[in-house]
């Protein structure tokens, strides 16, 4: 029976899930009393992998579905039609509420904040939290005894949104922490670009800054439904203007921090190198609209510049690795992808100029001229075949049947370019973790800091724990395979400074031959039958230090 | 992923810097700036609204008197229907609506509306045209002529003219002219 090796063994204790941050295990004492057992499932904030951060999660998304419910209801041509849906809305928005309040209120005395005083509960109710909770609901409860004005009830339910606190504040507090003793260039820095210091807010920041890029891009293509913009067109501006503020002050944070970022030192160069690099280009072609629809409107109509506000979605894809894995992979095709394009016009001007020669005869007023053939060899060519123009001569049939054809090959062609090389590409990706896991399992341990690298890198290339497990027994298997069997001379020669390692030893080994053995019988054989050239033994001997 | 690094020489004065100080007065002014352009934004957007509300006046007072002119004891004689107007009429002559225009804009409520983007009373025109300015808040009314079945669109819309008769039912459009000159429909209604 084969003994197990430190690999193996190292292989039985590695727990890729936990190294991933998946499926953290959560362990909570089942005989726990109800209270501390509950408590410990749904709000204690140090308990991984508890209900506590989802729980957050969805009372936040809660709060702004009741902001949004709020914003409509001032729209008489939304409210009315739908008073039901946002009373029942409003009805379970408020139960929700509820029964998060109480819940809180049990569970209180075993709040580390309330356990110590003499009445954890009494210093529930009375802490701010608690009374922005108690003033969320109240209104609701309240007008079942007291009438109340519609629009004092809306004004007090807007204080719903002050429950966003819960999970502002103590992330502005990790923020405080993660950035003591930096500068507020830093700091603003920390909050807009993805750094070890940006924490919980800077993840805040990015959901709000998509949530409002999503908003005004929702916005722009309702604004298009004429029946839609006649109602809510005031709202739109108001939502149009906000969102220009919003991404305004984004632009000019980044702007500003971007020096902050390696590779972007320099306070002007920087700055125009940040200004040009793509995303942030987008950024700024997400405001350009509304300042130049603004200024310039008196001059000319500027209405077409609206559409350009959808770029706006573009700023959604600077969190995207994929975006990037496949720009860098038509940067890179792109000579290739030119050829394949060159060939595409060559047989489109082709055909347009056979369609035109064999077409005008018999429909002048379809195939005019090779301009507008063009269009007519571009749907045939792309397999469209839209058929508003058709050839009818026998020859321009013939014709089109063939480039018909030939046309599904040539326009597949950049297609299956690009999905090859983004398959490439992603191959390369896992080969440099590869790489890096190699690097990190030489001492046989993942540390905390690479472990946070492993788990990175698979977020990135959207790995499975089974991928990432199959990935680490092939390193570990393969730094086994090192230590018995010695690299083979190929893979010694492509890293220089493993062929000088590799140069020295050899040279250790040809001296320490040359102390075991016996000089005069080495020499004898040698020289017997010219087994070494004479230029050889010069070498020896110059390695031995005889020379 | 990027990183931050500590590498700027002002990590040792953590409070703000000139530098700073400078730029955040420059980003209020960029947040008062695109307040107040958001602001003009909002003022141009409640003219149209009140563009649209004159327009929509127009339907309801149409519509309600669509209702009733074939009465005989219509409260509006002028714009009464059923009374066809000769081949050559003049616009003031019983029967064409420049007769019930002139009724209307004498007697009714819809004499006080104000065009907001110019503050006189808003006119009827043939059509809005973005590049003419002058057509901002403008009342487009349009008749919309049934076409034969089987035709590509239901109905050809013309602007309703003075000479126009009314004696029969109608099937009208009403528009406004907005900020850039586009048509904004308010209605269509029966007159």
């Amino acid at each position: 029976m084969q003994t197990p090796t430190k690999q193996d063994k190292f292989l039985e204790d590695l727990d890729v899930k936990a190294i991933l941050g998946q499926d953290q295990e959560v362990h909570i004492d089942r005989n726990l009393p109800m209270r501390k057992w509950l408590y410990s499932w749904l709000l204690d904030p140090h308990i991984p992998g508890n209900f506590q951060k989802d729980l957050d999660k969805w009372i936040s998304y809660l709060i702004i579905g009741n902001l949004f419910s709020l914003m409509f209801e001032h729209v008489p041509a939304v409210y009315e039609p739908y008073k039901t849906w946002f009373e029942c809305f409003d009805i379970f928005s408020v139960a929700v509420f509820t029964i998060e309040y109480v819940l809180r209120f049990y569970l209180a005395p075993e709040d580390e904040e309330f356990k110590t005083r003499k009445n954890a509960r009494l210093g529930f109710v009375t802490s701010p939290f608690a009374i922005i909770d108690f003033l969320a609901v109240a209104p609701f409860y309240l007008q079942a005894f007291i009438p109340i004005d519609l629009r004092i009830l809306r004004l007090l339910r807007l204080l719903r949104i002050m429950k966003l606190f819960r999970v502002l504040i103590p992330a502005i507090a990790e923020f405080k922490e993660l950035n003591k003793g930096r500068t507020f260039r830093q700091k603003v820095h920390a909050l807009v670009f993805p750094s070890n210091h940006g924490g919980t807010m800077q993840h805040i920041f990015e959901v709000f800054i998509g949530v409002w890029v999503i908003l005004s891009v929702m916005a722009v293509i309702l604004e298009s439904v004429k029946s839609i913009n006649y109602i809510l067109h005031l709202q739109f501006v108001i939502l149009d203007a906000v969102a220009v503020a919003i991404f305004t002050v984004e632009y000019c944070m980044r702007i500003y921090s971007c020096v902050e970022e390696p590779g972007y030192k320099g306070a002007f160069l920087g700055r125009l190198r940040q200004a040009k690099n793509p995303s942030t280009f987008i950024d700024f072609l997400a405001i350009l609209p509304f300042f130049l629809e603004v200024f310039l409107h008196h001059l000319i109509d500027l209405r077409f510049l609206r559409v350009f506000r959808l770029a706006r979605l573009l700023k959604l894809t600077r969190g995207s690795d994929a975006t990037a894995v496949l720009v860098k992979v038509v940067v890179r095709e792109w000579p290739v992808m030119g050829a394949a394009t060159f060939i595409m016009m060559l047989l489109l001007v082709l055909t347009a100029s056979l369609g035109y020669l064999f077409e005008y005869d018999a429909q002048p007023e379809k195939f005019e001229n090779i301009p507008t053939s063009i269009y007519w060899a571009v749907i045939t060519l792309a397999s469209v075949g839209y058929g508003d123009i058709s050839p009818v001569t026998p020859m321009g049939r013939a014709m089109t049947s063939v480039l018909a054809l030939l046309g599904i090959g040539i326009f597949a062609i950049p297609a299956a370019l690009l999905a090859s090389a983004f398959s490439d590409e992603l191959v390369k990706e896992r080969d440099q973790l590869k790489a890096n896991l190699f690097a990190i399992l030489k001492d046989g341990h993942i540390s905390e800091a690479e472990a946070a690298i492993i788990r990175a890198e698979a977020k990135r290339l959207h790995l499975t724990v089974e991928e990432v497990n199959k990935l680490i027994e092939v390193v570990v298997k393969e730094h086994e395979l090192e230590e018995r069997n010695p690299l083979p001379i190929h893979k010694i020669a492509e890293n220089p400074a493993l062929a000088v390692e590799h140069y020295k030893a050899l040279l250790g080994q040809i001296r320490q031959l040359g102390v075991q053995t016996n000089e005069a019988q080495f020499e004898a054989a040698a020289q017997q039958g010219a087994r070494l050239s004479s230029n050889e033994l010069d070498l020896w001997h110059k390695i031995q230090g005889k020379a | 992923m990027a990183s931050s690094t500590d590498h700027t020489s002002e990590s040792q004065h953590l409070g703000p810097s000139t530098a700073d100080k400078l730029f955040m007065f420059f980003l209020l002014l960029v947040v008062i700036a695109v307040t107040l352009l958001g602001v003009v934004n909002y003022k141009e957007a409640l003219k149209t609204e009140a563009s649209k509300s004159n327009g929509e006046a127009w339907v309801a007072w149409l519509t309600e008197t669509g209702t009733t002119r074939f009465e005989a004891d219509t409260q509006h004689p002028a714009c009464k229907g059923g009374v066809k107007p000769a081949a050559d009429a003049k616009a003031t002559d019983a029967g064409t609506w420049g007769a019930c225009l002139a009724h209307i804009l004498a007697t009714t409520d819809l004499k006080d509306q104000i065009n907001p983007f110019f503050d006189k009373t808003p006119h009827f025109v043939a059509a809005c045209v973005p590049s003419d300015r002058t057509l901002m808040g403008a009342i487009l009314l349009e008749d919309l002529m049934p076409t034969p079945p089987g035709s590509a669109t239901p109905f050809v819309a013309s602007q309703l003219v003075e000479t126009d008769a009314i004696d029969y039912k109608m099937q009208l459009r009403l528009s406004v002219c907005d900020k850039g000159g586009y048509a904004i429909k308010v209605a269509e209604f029966e007159f």
